[in-house]
């Protein structure tokens, strides 16, 4: 072992106040689901049984909408300022209970409290204040003849950020006048539930957050709804794509924010620790599951050697282990499903040819654990190189002229986000230019805010969240 | 006595070319019949290599060099102005409607010219985010735009299709049913007009043919719909769409800022600020 040992600092969860069992959020109350049905949310540091969750069927959906459409009657009254100072006092509750949140997120989710605590719910906050700022000035936001709300917005969210896709979605739906029923991750729905706790406890009008817990066919018939006027949906492409013909019968709107496989290029005339820290940070934040992660380290060819040694070492340094420890690193992985689809693709790019390296680390008894991993050798057709882990696994290609690296990092049907790092600034420039990417990240990586529009080209999606440009994927251009 | 006044070609990659099938349809326009192009699954794939070029080539120039080239379209077209006339008027606009449409043609043509280099200014910005770090959104344009053009006998209506995804910088593929003689006269405009080769591309022919060949094209990066279809129709579009997540636009024919919106993706930057 070549790190230093530290003592354990373990985050309390006695903050935490979970029920044994949770009811479905309609009509501004938590009520129990038509469907009677119920799934378990675990803790994937421990496998412990954290609670249990409606399993939400067409009814509930149905009773969603029509709690949603009564919700609009009211929202849709109100003033822009009116609308405001109720997101503005979501965002100030939400930090004054933001321990309690992370404990949460970490207990449910597997991620590092330090993330948890430092990243994911100052985000949240922020996100709320805000969109709240923005509700009273739709109309100075984009020089367009007339845009309104769609009414009833579907959301869909994923496990990775589970409150922070929330805030998300429904900041920016609630402040352009819509409502909203949302659909929180099969694996992670404990904090959403208790976002509906503080939408009760701010007296938000009932309807306009409507919150149904359950799994794939729960989206299903959301999205199936024939009385929803938006969805928008953040995971994987090929949900993404299900969407999208599923909704194919109908003109509504649709925002889908989807997979990627983000090529991070380092240039050999790049600050070299810096950018290793920026490769370690790309691929390993939140276990990698992230659709952004910089999964695809691109690196010229001739400091190759050099980066892929510090790198190593750089990896070594991560500690890996419980999630509530301030020390962790790396928490655990989400679910023994993501888990297997993790080991799947790495074994594939041992059997392909790739070389692997994994830290050496102990890995707890109980839960779902995965070492932080690096494949060089890789080419670019190995399935490592191609598709989504959503996992701390980066794979390594090399190039030797910038042409090249465009080439290599667009060649994906991805296109979320990159990196690059050079010290010279029209390089940043014109590689910026070139590639097929919505975010891009020069000289730094995984850096997020809300004034910032995040989202894809090509095969990762369409529509903006964040920013200016992520109100119009809750505005519709009046014909 | 009915005569056969002229057969058009498809305006493809700068060149007129027959469809390979070398098969035609009749439009009949007062009394003249006119043969035009229907336009098989082969010509759409041969007009997607060429809007292909055409995207490369018309995207890099300059937002200058676009305004220039627009409005000297304008020119070619305000020199023609009694042929569109004749052709409006004898698609049944009196002679009233077709000047006018003409003028307002003119009219939309200078606008989306001179929004060539202005409307990254009005949809891109600084984004102030909290930390030290330069952050910019700003557009690129989508790609190879398939637009289904209206069947409205209007000159004006017919640039509305076009220009909103060219001006962005896309490609365009230009589809023609009713408009066909109309459109293709267009293209001899456009080809006067100093556009690089497949940077404006217009064909003829009847849409149920290659309904199927145009959605599910994956080089096709978006379709827009300003002609009305049915909703069996706008299901298959979509259902096709989704294999490659192609965005499917319905939208009015407009000038304005929401007309160019569909046609543009947003790019963020980031930079950390530091000595």
């Amino acid at each position: 072992m070549n790190k230093w040992d530290y003592a354990e600092s373990i985050e309390s969860s006695s903050i935490v106040n979970i029920q044994k069992k949770y009811g479905i959020f309609i009509d501004g109350k938590f009520q129990s689901s038509n469907s009677k049905k119920s799934l378990k949310t675990i803790s994937p540091s421990t496998e412990e049984v954290l609670s249990t969750i409606s399993l939400g069927n067409k009814n509930d959906i149905n009773d969603a909408v029509q709690s949603a459409k009564e919700g609009l009657k009211i929202w849709s009254k109100l003033s822009g300022t009116q609308r405001a100072k109720y997101l503005f006092k979501l965002a100030r509750l939400i930090q004054e209970r933001s321990r309690e949140f992370a404990v949460l997120e970490s207990l449910d989710g597997g991620k590092p409290i330090k993330e948890s605590r430092d990243f994911d719910l100052p985000q949240v906050a922020a996100n709320f204040f805000y969109f709240a700022g923005w509700a009273d000035k739709l109309n100075l936001s984009w020089n367009t003849n007339g845009m309104k709300p769609y009414g009833v917005v579907g959301q869909i969210i994923p496990w990775n950020f589970p409150l922070l896709m929330l805030s998300w979605k429904v900041a920016p739906a609630l402040a352009t006048g819509n409502v909203v029923i949302l659909k929180p991750a099969e694996s992670t729905p404990l904090t959403a539930l208790l976002f509906a706790e503080l939408c009760e406890e701010v007296g938000l009008p009932p309807g306009v957050f409507n919150l149904v817990t359950g799994d794939g066919t729960t989206g299903a018939a959301l999205v199936q709804h024939p009385e929803i006027s938006k969805i928008a949906f953040t995971g994987s492409t090929g949900v993404g794509k299900y969407i999208q013909k599923e909704t194919a019968d109908r003109d509504i709107g649709l925002t889908l924010e989807l997979g990627g496989k983000a090529a991070n290029i380092v240039f050999n005339d790049a600050a070299i620790d810096q950018a290793v820290e920026g490769v370690v940070n790309g691929i390993f934040f939140n276990q990698g599951h992230v659709c952004c992660a910089g999964s695809r380290l691109v690196l010229q060819e001739d400091i190759h050697d050099q980066f892929v040694s510090k790198l190593e070492k750089r990896m070594q340094s991560l500690r890996v282990g419980n999630p509530l420890d301030k020390n962790t690193d790396i928490g655990a992985i989400n679910s023994r499903e993501q888990l297997d689809k993790i080991s799947e693709l790495v074994n594939n790019g041992v059997d392909e040819g790739g070389s692997i390296f994994q830290t050496e680390c102990e890995l707890p008894q109980n839960g779902f654990w995965f070492k932080p991993t690096l494949f060089t050798n890789a080419q670019p057709s190995y399935r490592i190189a191609r598709e989504e882990i959503f996992g701390p696994v980066l794979t390594t290609l090399t190039f030797r002229t910038p042409e090249e690296a465009i080439e290599i990092s667009n060649n994906t049907e991805y296109g979320l986000s990159a990196g690059i790092w050079t010290e010279k600034g029209s390089k940043i420039l014109w590689t910026a230019d070139r590639l097929q990417a919505g975010v891009i990240w020069a000289n730094t990586f995984n850096k997020f805010d809300p004034a910032s529009p995040f989202g894809g080209y090509k095969e990762s999606g369409f529509g903006r969240e964040g920013g200016r440009h992520g109100l119009l994927s809750y505005l519709k251009v009046q014909s | 006595m009915n005569e056969i006044k002229k057969t058009y070609k498809n305006y493809v990659g700068g060149k007129y070319v027959r469809s390979e099938s070398g098969k035609t349809f009749r439009i009949e326009l007062k009394n003249d019949f006119y043969e035009v192009p229907l336009t098989s699954r082969k010509d759409i794939r041969d007009a997607v290599v060429a809007a292909k070029k055409g995207f490369t080539d018309w995207q890099k120039l300059t937002p200058y060099n676009k305004t220039q080239i627009l409005y000297r379209l304008s020119e070619m077209l305000e020199g023609n102005f009694d042929t569109y006339q004749q052709i409006l008027q004898d698609s049944g606009l009196t002679k009233a409607k077709a000047k006018e449409d003409i003028k307002n043609s003119l009219d939309s043509l200078i606008w989306y010219a001179g929004m060539a280099d202005k409307w990254e200014q009005m949809t891109g910005n600084l984004n102030p985010v909290a930390g030290d770090f330069f952050n910019i959104s700003h557009q690129e344009s989508l790609g190879v735009v398939f637009t289904l053009n209206s069947s409205e006998h209007s000159l004006n209506n017919l640039l509305l299709n076009m220009l909103p995804a060219l001006t962005t910088g896309c490609s365009v593929i230009s589809f023609n049913e009713e408009n066909s003689v109309l459109a293709l006269k267009l293209a001899e405009d456009i080809n006067n007009s100093d556009l690089p080769p497949g940077a404006l591309n217009i064909m003829s022919g009847k849409f149920e043919l290659i309904i199927d060949d145009v959605s599910n094209h994956v080089e096709i990066t978006a379709m827009a719909l300003y002609k009305k279809v049915t909703t069996e129709e706008k299901t298959l579009i979509r259902e096709n769409a989704s294999k490659s997540l192609k965005r499917v636009y319905i939208t009015p024919p407009t000038k304005g800022l929401e007309a160019l919106l569909p046609f543009i993706e947003t790019k963020t930057v980031w930079h950390p600020k530091g000595r």
